[in-house]
């Protein structure tokens, strides 16, 4: 009976625990949006030990070439190396190679090699085993993920001499520069991955300062310090591999699960953090929090312009006009996101410009509709044409892509303006059919790439129906832009092209982009160094701990 | 009772083929390019849908797919994933084992709590325990065992620090995601022993007992709880079905591994082949339950082998 009265008081005292951990609380504060970690500087690491970080999935498989999902990068970008690296800033810094140069009106591409380069199982990573790797992925029988996309118009590659490697392309192909700094592109060792068969899906020979130990499925993938490792990464701050003896990357979708073994200890580190855990865990000693800016696109609202109301410029821009972007980032994301102002993310193009778009004005959202002829308003406030009510549908997912309170949120700004926003919610599989079929008034969205042709995924005539394109916009001018951007070999005249191109989308207001997210990792008090890449990828090499 | 057991088996066997066929149809009548909705994850290229459909075979016929499907199956070969890239069978043997340890740890929760406090509750019945113990399995019943996961990870794990949150392998891995699971199912198993042995004890021959002097204690083990267990053996074998689908939500709030969640993953991703097997091995083992079942029913009820 004693234990029983015991079992009732522990389990109130963990719901009230819990119910606070849900409720209000109050605002986090703001998180760098963009540029390096947050985390402070730390004196000295200490070498040895054994780090596990929490994340919510599992990745499908580690063979780089083969995966189309972040969560493999996550791990393997410290498992590899590619031939140049990308900061923070998003700088090209060298790495395998050691200088690059581009020709031929951006269709050749010729790397040289730093001559040290060994892959864990000692074989040589030279100009043929690049050339291999990059066969290896535009091999038709090979079921390549999203490498595929990042060697699109590959030709061939050859071995000009033992550290010289050239790549060609059919067409000028300037996003190759930045993609092939990206973890998709690390290498795999050429004699192991023959050798293994399907093991390179569980453990692939790679060629940087940590190596895989074992993956126990729907449970951890653990990495160890592979001492072969001499150079110095371009990230790091210090020579060789790492100081951690081991890295234990533990799955644990469920988030309330997920914090708890953070808070526990039984996790040290932890990635996608709860909007609502943030402010406890940045105001308290025990944790440190860091956080990086996603790039490529953010979320977004892709605007059908095939189906009426939302195929109306106006009802487009009216809609844009009636969003209130700052309230979704104070109520729901709560300091792991900023507003957004174009289709490409803050981090990836920022421009005065792009920033003047769309405030939130709900008179000229509703002027736009009087002047598209919704003009009579119904007795339940939502406007009407000739007898029919200013309706769109919503596409929204229940779950895999983020926040659905978004959806509800809209919902409510729009019918301020006399809109009635109905959402279609549903699970993936039909969630993407109606996008394919350009079946709603679109979806929202996000999408990660580490250059400005991720807005192809988004916009090209040729995706409709097949891939991102859920605005369903088929347009000439745009599809050449993306073409000049993908083929301009100049970073500033290339710049200036996306710039362009971003105008143009905004002025057609095929999207209402929403939110920049930002990738956040809490840390307790005793570990530090993580840094991220370009690609918004954790690099742990300078991870450490204090005992 | 032979004869009984091989018709019992050979019954299985269009079981079997008609999940299969099921499963098979089920994911292909689905609508939606099974191809597009693969490869939706990333950025991809039409060419590139079109290589992905040639390569699983899906420009084929559907009787020819389902041929390759039936014809690897008996071989023990149940394709490749498509997210995994690596062997079905080697996928559902990494997380098999895990979800048969839950599931009959579970069960071993369920039977020994449910019973013991079933049984509990008839002796003494119309009293304020019984009440209690019922209120107590009401209780059980309604919680989701999402929640009570949760309760179990918040009290035991980040404030009791007694046992870990997430893992698999240990048995200190497997105490609260087994108590989590049992008990839920023990609720219902406390229900009907009650009722159960409370029929069982009006009958004639636990009077006739009584009056011949046994000692209570041994009417109720030897002479109630014998006939009260054959309705029991049903629900236990329902209920390991219950407590297999029920592991899918366990193992996500443990992180463990488990065929639970190698399915929820495989049917958000359309990992065809991934499904079709685990559903398959699914099926065969609840088919395998029964028929277990069936076989203690035989042997504890003379009668229902004569019957049938």
């Amino acid at each position: 009976m004693k234990l029983k009265i015991y079992l009732v008081l522990a389990m109130l005292v963990a719901t009230t625990w819990l119910l606070g951990a849900c409720g209000p609380s109050p605002a986090a504060e703001p998180t760098k949006a963009a540029g390096a970690t947050s985390a402070p500087p730390v004196a000295a690491p200490v070498k040895g030990g054994a780090v596990t970080i929490g994340l919510d999935s599992e990745p499908p498989t580690m063979d780089p070439h083969a995966s189309p999902s972040a969560v493999t990068f996550y791990i393997s970008a410290s498992m590899g190396e590619s031939l140049l690296y990308l900061t923070a800033d998003r700088q090209l810094k060298p790495w395998l190679a050691e200088s690059w140069e581009v020709t031929d009106g951006g269709k050749t591409y010729t790397f040289k090699l730093r001559k040290d380069a060994k892959f864990q199982d000692g074989t040589a990573l030279d100009a043929k085993a690049i050339k291999w790797n990059f066969d290896r992925i535009a091999d038709p029988k090979y079921k390549a993920g999203s490498a595929l996309t990042y060697l699109q118009g590959y030709v061939s590659a050859d071995a000009v001499d033992d550290y010289t490697v050239r790549v060609n392309f059919k067409a000028g192909n300037a996003p190759f520069l930045t993609y092939v700094a990206s973890p998709v592109l690390m290498f795999v060792s050429p004699t192991a991955t023959q050798a293994q068969g399907d093991k390179v899906n569980q453990a692939p020979v790679m060629s940087g300062p940590y190596k895989i130990d074992e993956w126990v499925s729907k449970q951890q993938i653990t990495l160890s310090r592979w001492d072969g490792y001499t150079r110095k990464t371009p990230y790091s701050d210090h020579d060789g591999a790492g100081y951690l003896d081991k890295v234990i990357w533990k799955f644990i979708p469920e988030p309330g699960t997920r914090m708890a073994t953070f808070e526990s200890g039984e996790t040290q580190v932890v990635a996608t953090i709860p909007a609502q855990d943030l402010a406890r865990l940045s105001a308290s000693k025990d944790y440190t929090i860091a956080s990086k800016a996603w790039v490529g696109l953010p979320r977004i609202w892709a605007l059908n312009v095939t189906l009426p109301p939302t195929d109306d410029l106006k009802v487009r821009q009216a809609i844009n006009y009636g969003v209130d972007k700052d309230a979704i980032v104070n109520s729901i994301y709560k300091g792991i996101g900023t507003k957004a102002y174009a289709p490409l993310t803050m981090a990836m193009l920022d421009d005065p410009a792009l920033r003047a778009f769309y405030p939130y004005d709900v008179n000229k959202a509703k002027q736009l509709l009087d002047q598209a002829g919704w003009n009579t308003v119904g007795a339940d406030g939502i406007r009407t044409k000739g007898g029919k009510r200013l309706e769109v549908v919503l596409n929204s997912i229940d779950s895999g892509a983020g926040p659905d309170q978004i959806n509800v949120l809209v919902q409510g700004q729009l019918r301020l303006i006399g809109m009635d926003v109905k959402l279609k919610a549903q699970a993936r599989a039909p969630w993407y059919e109606d996008n394919y079929r350009c079946a709603t008034n679109g979806p929202i969205l996000f999408l990660r790439d580490g250059d400005w042709n991720g807005l192809n995924a988004f916009f090209s005539s040729a995706l409709v129906g097949s891939n991102f394109n859920f605005a369903c916009i088929k347009d000439a001018e745009i599809d050449k832009a993306l073409e000049q951007g993908r083929a301009e070999s100049d970073p500033v005249k290339r710049k200036a092209l996306y710039l362009e191109l971003e105008k143009k989308l905004l002025d057609q207001a095929l999207t209402v982009p929403l939110v920049d997210e930002l990738s956040v990792w809490a840390l307790r008090a005793n570990v530090s160094g993580l840094k991220f890449n370009g690609f918004t990828y954790p690099m742990i090499n300078d991870l450490s701990m204090k005992k | 009772m032979y004869a009984y057991l091989a018709r019992r088996l050979l019954s299985t066997v269009p079981v079997l083929l008609a999940v299969s066929l099921l499963v098979f149809s089920m994911l292909h009548l689905v609508p939606g390019d099974p191809v597009k909705l693969m490869l939706s994850e990333f950025q991809t290229s039409p060419e590139q849908i079109e290589r992905l459909r040639a390569q699983l075979h899906f420009d084929e016929p559907l009787p020819n797919q389902f041929g390759r499907f039936l014809f690897g199956a008996l071989q023990g070969d149940l394709g490749i994933s498509i997210r995994t890239r690596r062997p079905v069978s080697a996928e559902i043997m990494d997380n098999l084992p895990s979800t048969l340890q839950l599931t009959l740890a579970g069960l071993l929760v369920a039977g020994v709590t449910g019973t013991t406090l079933g049984i509990l509750a008839a002796v003494r019945h119309r009293t304020w325990a019984d009440a209690a113990l019922m209120l107590i399995a009401l209780l059980g019943v309604s919680m989701p065992s999402f929640w009570l996961g949760l309760l179990f990870i918040f009290l035991f794990s980040l404030n009791l620090r007694w046992f870990p949150a997430t893992g698999g392998g240990e048995l200190r891995h497997l105490v609260l995601p087994a108590l989590t699971l049992g008990l839920g199912a023990s609720a219902i198993l406390a229900r009907l022993t009650r009722s159960s042995m409370l029929e069982v004890m009006r009958q004639e021959y636990i009077t006739t007992a009584r009056a011949k002097g046994v000692r209570e204690f041994l009417v109720i083990a030897r002479h109630a709880l014998k006939n009260a267990l054959i309705p029991m053996v049903t629900v236990f074998g329902l209920q390991f079905g219950q407590l297999m689908a029920g592991a899918v939500v366990i193992e996500t709030v443990f992180s463990r591994p488990g065929i639970g969640r190698l399915i929820v993953d495989a049917i958000l991703t359309k990992d065809f082949p991934l499904v079709q097997g685990i559903v398959l091995v699914v099926a065969t083992s609840y088919v395998m339950v029964n028929l277990m079942v069936d076989m203690i029913y035989a042997y504890l009820d003379p009668r229902i082998r004569y019957n049938t």
